[in-house]
């Protein structure tokens, strides 16, 4: 069991010895179960931390803020920062490593072990306890979860209300980290793409309406790109200005720069923003299911990286963010890698 | 039912001059409606012009509203849309809706002395009143321009200019000493605190860079020039140009709408966030 | 007028709409939107909120505003695309997201009236639904001067009266709708208006969620302006844009030119929402940005809310369906930043 002692404690002894600037972790929220991100600046705060199944967040994607908070700075302070991951978020870490966005010594790794479990999913959460009003939830005993509502403590079996993308999972410890915390559980993954199953089977005209179905509904919010860690790029296929232009870019450079997407969100636009995405994280995508718990329209968009993944792996036993030494998926090749499509 | 003011009346380009080549040029266009209408305008304010296929752009007008055979505008080219307006030939027909914008407050200008000061690009906003108050002197007390650009080649207007010189005091500048150049060498602003135009019942009109307009209230403040004897032009991105898209405001103030004339004492009210 | 409509009658007063365009919220997996009804007796009124207002059916999230081509002979054409479509009724509006028009009504009206946004507003009728509890845990319509059985800006309301609806009309309009169903509807007795009166006033009693010095919260956010406060609450936003897409006073729009072919030229001139949250929307040409962090951008949604609209109209542009609060991604509760703000002046 992680203890949050513990976690406090070090986190506490980080603070005081100006080890780090900030520790971004999980604190409760005013207005309901899930916890929110938390900054914290100084040791007397880090009583607001917790750690609960509801901390679904990646706060990976902070360091990306971090980074570009320093760089409109004049004289940014150089210390890392603190940062709690689970298994998920800490091979997002590597990734970011890996492509030299950032560099080791930016960030203090504090790593929680998920354990035989992991995080839960709201929504099989809220269907399994219908109307009850839900007060806490706990990592219970082996592979179950405590459940407190008005009318007492219930254990429920893990698997139940565990997320998609926990079942399956291949990194329940963290793989990277300057301290961990909680036991290094082995656990086998038996079903690696159990959640592409059902849309794998349907034929090529049932998958066209389904994403068809599926990507009608998109309000280009963009919460799945601004959630994702990898989605740092400031000049983004989707937005009509290069967020880098200065007062030194050319008007000709500005003026060349290509629509690829139209800003309405019909559904022709909408295809092309969610499969280029998809496109430009195989090899990158981590699953931390980040990208589908923001979507308000309940869009099952990580089946696309998931797909994505399972290529990677299948055709070039391509695994993400277990090295943060290993090339990048797509400027790396191998001898025996398939040719079959070059004429 | 009331003219759409998101539909743009189309308009032919009657005359195209460039003003300043290199990497940052500036052309001006005047324009002709292809159909009668009503269109007509303060000094100060703008119009939205279309280039169908690549977008709008607000630019202000800059002739005189006297002069009703054509409207005139000066576009540095910048972006998509400016870019696309530059690679436009005379006979070109593009978009025009508007007029938008508060103008400036002329009428309240009777009798008192005029200044106008001006940055690169800024004395096209300026120059529709400039025209103006030259065509009605009588309503006005004495006009003078200072103005300057980096170069002698990045001023805009370089002719009329020089027919400018024997109707009012005309005081060029250009920021860095040049072969041929026998007037002022330096900034703007440094150009007005050389010159000490009188505080004493005038008005000052300003229009360039942000950081020129800066350091110029500062000059006109240490001459003496009260916050309500300043006025200016602010820009911001627009794009419906009506105070419904929400883009350009600083504070409750829609720049396309409630602006972009301010007095130096209204802007202050304002919060500083452009 | 005031009625009683049986809920069995119900689908049959909906069948005489045949003139008309209906929407109204249908289920999608584990929310509710409101769509387009083929089918009267598909509409089901049991739902608590949907995840956008019906803003989106008198204001789309994409409008083409007008069409341009070249002719043969090689002249340029516009073409105004106004909207063209049958007069809509609207059902299950919850009194909320009724009262959100009349705010956007002032934004799209005054010195330049725009005419897509009205055209559509005038064939749009609204049938509002009281909401005898709360929505949604994060409702405060009460603190932003609503009210869950507010008759703002909707030809009808109903309220559900277990077996039956008490149906009253506020428009010609709505009378007319009423009128279309002559035999279904009855003269409510005087037991179903005391109940009525119990239902709204419970109703308020209901919503959980209080800002209590509202009325203060201009007048210290005109101060708040330069404060650091903005740097700490938008720490963990996103940018994307959810609290803005999702809320139904926002109104900010882009307008681009879609082309469909270069040469010869055809395309359209195309209205999309957008978001103030979104980094490029203040973002000059030349790489310049008034709002250039997370923290302005907060700063302005806040103040243009609770300030700025205030100022300008006399209204604050919320009306407290918690919309922002239930789908933000981070948590970023705005009756949270709020209570700060209103600490942060005292």
């Amino acid at each position: 069991m992680v203890s949050l002692a513990d976690l406090k404690q070090n986190a506490r002894n980080i603070l005081k010895e100006g080890k780090v600037k900030y520790i971004i972790g999980y604190q409760s929220s005013s207005n309901g179960l899930r916890p929110v991100p938390a900054f914290i600046k100084a040791a007397e705060e880090v009583d607001k931390l917790i750690w609960n199944p509801l901390c679904v967040y990646n706060l990976t994607r902070f360091l990306v803020d971090e980074k570009r908070r320093k760089a409109r700075e004049k004289n940014p302070d150089e210390r890392p920062v603190g940062l709690i991951v689970k298994g998920c978020d800490s091979r997002a870490v590597n990734v970011l490593l890996q492509e030299k966005y950032i560099d080791r010594d930016n960030v203090y790794i504090i790593g929680l072990s998920c354990e035989d479990k992991g995080v839960v999913d709201e929504k099989k959460l809220a269907r399994k306890f219908k109307e009850k009003k839900i007060e806490k939830i706990e990592f219970g005993k082996k592979n179950q979860f405590s459940v407190t509502t008005e009318k007492g403590k219930v254990e429920v079996a893990a698997e139940e209300i565990l997320a998609d993308r926990c079942l399956e999972c291949s990194a329940n410890v963290p793989v990277i980290y300057d301290v961990l915390l909680g036991e290094k559980t082995p656990r086998k993954l038996e079903n690696p793409y159990e959640s592409l199953k059902k849309i794998e089977s349907l034929s090529k005209k049932e998958k066209w309406a389904f994403w068809k179905d599926q990507l009608d509904k998109c309000i280009r919010c963009y919460a799945c790109r601004s959630a994702c860690p990898m989605c740092y790029c400031d000049e983004c296929v989707v937005d009509s200005i290069n967020l880098a232009v200065t007062a030194e870019t050319t008007a000709q450079e500005k003026e060349q720069k290509i629509r690829w997407i139209e800003k309405s969100p019909q559904l022709s636009e909408n295809f092309v923003y969610h499969f280029v995405r998809a496109i430009h994280l195989a090899g990158r995508c981590v699953d931390c299911g980040e990208c589908e718990r923001v979507c308000p329209l309940d869009i099952p968009i990580r089946l696309l990286n998931k797909k994505l993944e399972k290529e990677a792996k299948e055709l070039f036993e391509y695994v993400v963010g277990f090295n943060p030494e290993q090339p990048s998926l797509i400027s790396c090749f191998r001898d025996e890698d398939p040719q079959d499509f070059i004429r | 039912m009331e003219h759409n003011t998101y539909l743009p009346r189309l308009a032919k380009i009657i005359q195209i001059k460039q003003e300043v080549g290199g990497a940052r040029p500036i052309k001006t266009f005047r324009t002709q409606f292809l159909n009668e209408n009503d269109f007509s305008f303060r000094c100060g304010q703008s119009a939205m012009l279309s280039v169908f296929g690549k977008g709008e752009s607000m630019i202000s007008i800059s002739s005189t509203p006297l002069i009703k055979d054509y409207l005139q505008f000066s576009i540095l080219k910048m972006g998509r849309v400016t870019s696309a307006l530059h690679e436009m030939e005379e006979n070109g027909i593009i978009g025009i809706r508007g007029p938008y914008g508060n103008g400036f407050p002329l009428d309240r200008w009777k009798e008192k002395n005029l200044i106008f000061i001006g940055g690169g690009i800024g004395l096209a906003p300026i120059w529709s009143v400039l025209q103006t108050a030259l065509e009605k002197k009588e309503e006005y007390g004495d006009l003078m321009l200072i103005y300057g650009a980096r170069t002698s080649k990045d001023l805009v207007f370089r002719e009329e200019l020089q027919e400018l010189k024997s109707k009012m005091p005309v005081h060029l500048s250009v920021d860095v000493e040049e072969p041929g150049w026998e007037e002022f060498i330096g900034f703007v602003p440094q150009n007005v605190t050389d010159k000490k135009p009188s505080p004493k019942n005038a008005i000052t009109i300003t229009c360039g860079p942000p950081i020129m307009i800066k350091f110029v209230i500062k000059a006109l403040e240490d001459l003496g020039f009260e916050d309500d004897q300043i006025y200016t032009t602010v820009e911001n991105k627009m794009k419906c140009g009506i105070g419904k898209c929400g883009r350009c405001n600083i504070g409750k103030h829609y720049v396309c709408k409630d602006g972009p004339v301010y007095s130096w004492a209204e802007l202050k009210k304002l919060p500083q966030e452009y | 007028m005031e009625k009683i409509l049986k809920k069995n009658s119900f689908p049959q007063w909906v069948k005489k709409f045949i003139d008309y365009d209906i929407y109204a919220p249908v289920e999608d997996g584990d929310f509710w939107n409101y769509s387009l009804i083929e089918d009267p007796k598909n509409i089901n009124l049991d739902f608590l909120t949907t995840v956008l207002s019906p803003k989106k059916i008198i204001f789309p999230q994409k409008e083409i505003l007008l069409e341009f081509s070249t002719s043969n002979n090689g002249d340029l054409e516009l073409k105004e695309r106004l909207p063209e479509e049958k007069t809509k009724v609207v059902f299950g509006v919850r009194p909320c997201d009724a009262r959100a028009l009349t705010l956007t009504d002032k934004v799209f009206g005054g010195d330049f009236i725009d005419p897509y946004y009205q055209k559509r507003r005038d064939q749009t009728l609204l049938i509002g639904l009281t909401c005898n509890t709360p929505p949604s845990p994060h409702c405060f319509c009460t603190s932003v001067e609503g009210s869950p059985h507010s008759t703002d800006g909707l030809d009808i309301l109903m309220t559900d009266l277990r077996d039956k609806y008490y149906v009253e009309s506020f428009s010609g309009k709505g009378e007319q709708l009423i009128n279309l169903g002559k035999g279904l509807f009855e003269t409510p007795k005087a037991k179903d208006k005391k109940e009525l009166e119990k239902i709204k006033a419970d109703s308020e009693k209901k919503i959980k969620r209080q800002i209590k010095n509202i009325k203060k919260i201009p007048k210290i956010l005109k101060g708040m302006f330069e404060s650091p406060f903005w740097d700490e609450e938008s720490l963990s936003c996103l940018r994307c844009g959810i609290c803005t897409y999702l809320c139904p006073t926002c109104h900010c729009f882009d307008i681009n030119d879609e082309v469909i072919s270069s040469s010869p030229l055809e395309g359209q001139r195309v209205r999309t929402w957008d978001t103030c949250q979104f980094p490029n929307f203040t973002m000059h040409s030349s790489g310049h940005n008034p709002r250039p962090d997370r923290a302005s951008r907060l700063r302005q949604r806040i103040f243009h809310k609770f300030q700025y609209f205030v100022e300008q109209f006399g209204d604050f542009q919320c009306i407290g369906c918690g919309r922002c609060i239930a789908k933000c991604p981070v948590g970023i509760d705005i009756i949270e930043v709020l209570e700060k703000v209103d600490k942060y002046g005292a």
